[in-house]
């Protein structure tokens, strides 16, 4: 009997989960029951197989963020697309791997071009379910005595895409066609090596092709480390084993994350409301259309039935933007699976929690599902709100947890995401654009029984790592003031978020100037993010600064304090010590700066904390007492937020008498200044239907919210009772 | 197996249990009766005496008295019926100018009131600061969480309640009595 095609397979297997409920129809694990030591050895030994393709991978490749940071990722996959395990790295994107397989046997490659050993497959269109130009997807078959008995994949984040500006975070990019270079669905290699046409293209329209050209190479090399290794484990433990085992992991995946729900959370209805800002009206944009500014809405209603099955809905999601932030639901849902693989089903880490849930699909025309009315939106770092809404489900679930009594699990909201790039030409004299790694190491959030960490943590990766200072001067001329960690970053509550951390660059050694893109690729400048759970502030917009044409080299050469850190929010460092013929003390970010950064020009670059958890009057004193000595908190916040009251011993030292009665007051405060909520619904509602005191870019919002969901807007006008026809 | 005792628990929730311990018990399999002893521990802590069915956040748990299901803080104010949002029950302080935000937020960390607005939810009885939301004017409250406690006693841990609740958002009815 002929073996089935892969269509075939994907076919049947889809006939069977819907038949058993269990991925591939398995509804036992015959080979975990028989020999389960030799069952999970054989996971690990594949995990780290691709572990080792991430060493790989990542050393041969060229940019920056792979070599120095490891922002790339190498995963294992069935022969039908599903991911088996991953390596280390960029863990948003085995979903998007799994499914450009998936689509690869769907649109019939099986029969043409054909798969052999050695083809080399690519994507980076989000129209075919890529998320961004710089995200390069690659896929090869694996082919064991004639038979395909799996896929190695990988993602790299290339230096450059050759959008319409320089760099990989694409928030600027009016339309799909400024996205830059396009991969769409393509062959782009046989036998181990890349088409000579593949990198004449790569040549032809990227600003960094040496670049770009060995990060392809890292990928490559990286997977064919994986195969060969992959033979040998098949060598070892037989076919029929390998073959059986590897869907096993991902079935055991998909139970695991179901029981989870089950055990560790509660049946019902959850909702959080989400936003994001895209201030871009009167900034340097590239065309008309976006002198505008926006706000996303991100909303996130959860519901859990009673089979512990997980609905995901997208309801009220605002329309697009013409910028480079509108995500395919493709994508969107493989950054699902990222968030959930941090809280849900980290265990075996691959494409089963998929099959737990479901996601229904967003209101096309909204930022999460552009192309059905907006084919040339513009994805140019879809990440931005996609990471946003994912932080929706550190508090979500968060909060589940804590209904059950597993507080270790208890996570709040995520910190938000502001990107640094640069573009010039560099002090060894080419031209370089590309990230720094600032961004990979955020604060973590707040955990229900301690505080977030300092500077350790990144929504997108398990493994957080902004590089080293050194390494990162060597790639772009600048030279490090100051990376110090930010005080006050992390909320205020009974645990605060991690801190953040501000990095002070000084422009250093470039013969041309440089470009410098305060990013998004999921960050807020005019909003502070809604998470801060239990009754936690929530942290502050991220605001950077920068000094063009500065006196900075008449500071060093006369030996006077320069600039180390951002200083206090109300007499920043940059003004009081920097003087400059362009002085950005609090731009609205993101921005790409209207002209070229000089040498000794100065930025001031911040990368958020995260969310905390908790009212803040409930805070241990010593541990506020703790950050105050360590700098990390501000006396002010110590003693007006948290109400903490202090002496002086050399060191701060809590007064308990006085920080008692200080929070006494402050509850009995609070009590005093809040009304009913009814009285101020009452008043609330007129302000509402009169549009009072709501930016251009709110009313734009909800307009688009509620013509996308009629039945949002329909909840929002009853809540408020507006009248059935009111728009924004 | 590791086993966590009900003392374990109740360091963990006071944010004391040591840190090995607290990985140990992350890496571990689950203890199936957390959830018992987690209500336990909370039980022993609330100065009243009503049952705790659920624990909505750390200050508010939804009991049981006399066949209703009412949402009650630590201190003992109670919000009514769990199916109805409690926000709309509490005490709200809204900062939507400059004025009140910069009580929180200064220079650079100052959010534009025309794009958000900061409100609390204060607990009527002990003023704990509940909930914050941060969230453009016209934003309805988000209802956080409306479990399907019938469900969740009935068919995922085994033991129904004595009396059933639909599972129904009884928000919209609230506010339509406000609206009469």
């Amino acid at each position: 009997m002929a073996e089935p095609t892969l269509l075939e397979q994907l076919r049947s297997n889809e006939k069977a989960f819907e038949e058993t409920g269990n991925l591939f129809g398995l509804q036992s694990l015959p080979r975990k029951e028989k020999d389960p030591g030799t069952y999970e050895a054989v996971w690990h030994i594949l995990s780290n197989v691709c572990n080792l393709a991430w060493e790989v991978g990542c050393k041969v490749s060229s940019s920056p963020i792979a070599v120095e940071g490891g922002d790339a990722l190498w995963a294992l996959h069935l022969p039908t697309g599903e991911a088996i395990c991953v390596s280390r790295g960029i863990t948003a994107h085995p979903g998007l791997l799994a499914a450009m397989i998936r689509n690869f046997i769907e649109l019939g490659y099986e029969e043409y071009p054909g798969f052999n050993q050695g083809d080399i497959f690519e994507n980076n269109d989000p129209h075919y379910g890529g998320i961004h130009s710089p995200d390069f997807d690659m896929a090869m078959p694996i082919f064991y005595e004639d038979k395909l008995v799996a896929w190695a994949s990988c993602v790299s984040h290339v230096s450059d895409s050759g959008s319409v500006t320089p760099g990989s975070v694409g928030f600027l990019n009016p339309d799909c066609f400024s996205d830059g270079i396009c991969i769409s669905m393509e062959k782009v290699g046989e036998n181990d090596a890349f088409y000579p046409w593949y990198e004449k293209r790569v040549r032809s329209r990227t600003r960094t092709p040496d670049f770009v050209m060995g990060d392809a190479r890292g990928r490559l090399a990286g997977c064919v480390a994986l195969r060969e290794r992959v033979h040998a484990v098949i060598d070892k433990y037989g076919l029929d084993f390998f073959v059986d085992a590897t869907k096993e992991y991902v079935e055991d995946s998909r139970r695991y994350a179901v029981s989870r729900v089950r055990t560790q959370c509660v049946p019902g209805r959850i909702r959080k409301s989400q936003f994001k800002d895209l201030a871009m009206k009167g900034q340097h944009v590239i065309l008309n259309k976006q002198d505008v500014d926006c706000l996303f809405n991100l909303p996130m209603e959860v519901e859990i039935d009673a089979d512990a099955g997980v609905r995901f809905s997208l309801r009220g999601a605002s329309g697009t933007v013409p910028f480079g932030e509108n995500i395919s639901p493709t994508a969107l849902k493989s950054g699902l699976l990222n968030g959930y693989s941090h809280i849900i089903g980290f265990d075996m880490f691959n494409s089963g929690p998929e099959a737990s849930w479901e996601v229904e699909t967003a209101p096309a025309g909204s930022w999460a599902n552009p192309f059905e009315v907006d084919y040339t939106a513009s994805s140019g770092v879809a990440w931005a709100p996609a990471v946003m809404w994912m932080s929706n489900l550190y508090e979500v679930f968060g909060r589940l947890f804590q209904m059950r009594g597993f507080v270790e699990e208890m996570a709040a909201g995520a910190a938000t995401t502001m990107t640094a790039e640069f573009a010039g030409v560099t002090q060894l004299g080419y031209y370089l654009a590309g990230l720094t790694l600032e961004q990979a190491s955020n604060g973590s959030p707040a955990r229900g029984f301690t505080d977030g960490e300092n500077s350790a943590w990144c929504i997108y990766t398990p493994n957080a790592d902004f590089g080293n200072a050194e390494v990162t001067e060597l790639y772009y001329p600048i030279m490090y003031l100051g990376r110090n960690i930010e005080p006050d970053s992390g909320g205020y509550g009974r645990f605060r978020g991690g801190l953040g951390h501000t990095a002070v660059w000084m422009v250093y050694g470039t013969p041309s100037g440089i470009e410098y893109q305060c990013g998004c690729a999921g960050m807020r400048s005019k909003i502070v993010s809604n998470h801060g759970m239990y009754g936690a502030y929530p942290t502050w917009p991220d605001a950077p600064s920068y000094a063009h044409d500065t006196n900075v080299q008449e500071l060093i050469e006369a030996q006077k304090p320069l600039i180390h850190e951002r200083g206090p929010a109300t007499k920043p460092t940059i003004e009081t010590n920097i003087e400059a013929a362009d002085l950005q003390a609090n731009p609205s970010a993101p921005f790409l700066t209207r002209e070229l950064l000089q040498n000794y020009d100065i930025i001031v670059h911040p990368i958020s904390g995260a969310q905390a958890m908790g009212d803040p009057l409930e805070r241990d004193p010593e541990s506020v007492v703790e950050d105050l000595n360590k700098g990390w908190t501000s006396p002010r916040v110590a003693s007006e937020i948290h109400g903490v009251q202090t002496t002086m011993n050399g060191e701060y030292v809590v007064d308990s008498v006085a920080t008692k009665q200080r929070r006494s007051e402050i509850r009995e405060e609070r009590k005093a200044r809040a009304v009913p909520f009814k009285e101020w619904w009452d008043a609330e509602r007129q302000k509402v239907a009169a549009k009072e005191n709501m930016a251009d870019a709110v009313c734009a919002m909800w307009r688009s919210s509620m013509q996308l969901s009629p039945e949002y807007g329909a909840e929002l006008r009853s809540f408020w009772d507006l009248p059935d026809d009111f728009e924004f | 197996m590791a086993e966590f005792h009900k003392a374990d628990v109740e360091k963990l929730i006071d944010g004391v249990l040591p840190w090995p311990a607290v990985q140990d018990m992350m890496k571990s399999a689950k203890d199936t009766d957390r959830f018992d002893k987690y209500i336990e521990i909370l039980q022993e802590r609330v100065p009243w005496d009503e049952q705790i069915l659920l624990p909505l956040t750390p200050s508010l748990f939804i009991i049981a008295r006399h066949g209703a299901r009412v949402v009650k803080c630590r201190c003992g104010h109670e919000f009514g019926d769990y199916r109805v949002n409690w926000k709309l029950s509490a005490l709200i302080h809204v900062r939507d100018d400059e004025e009140s935000l910069s009580k929180v937020y200064k220079g650079r960390e100052m959010p534009d009131p025309t794009w958000v607005q900061v409100r609390e939810y204060i607990c009527p009885g002990c003023g704990a600061q509940l909930e914050v939301e941060a969230v453009p004017r016209g934003c309805p409250p988000d209802f956080d969480f409306l479990p399907d406690l019938d469900t969740f006693y009935r068919e995922w841990l085994g033991r129904p309640l004595p009396d059933t609740a639909q599972f129904k958002d009884l928000t919209p009815d609230l506010v339509a009595e406000w609206r009469a």
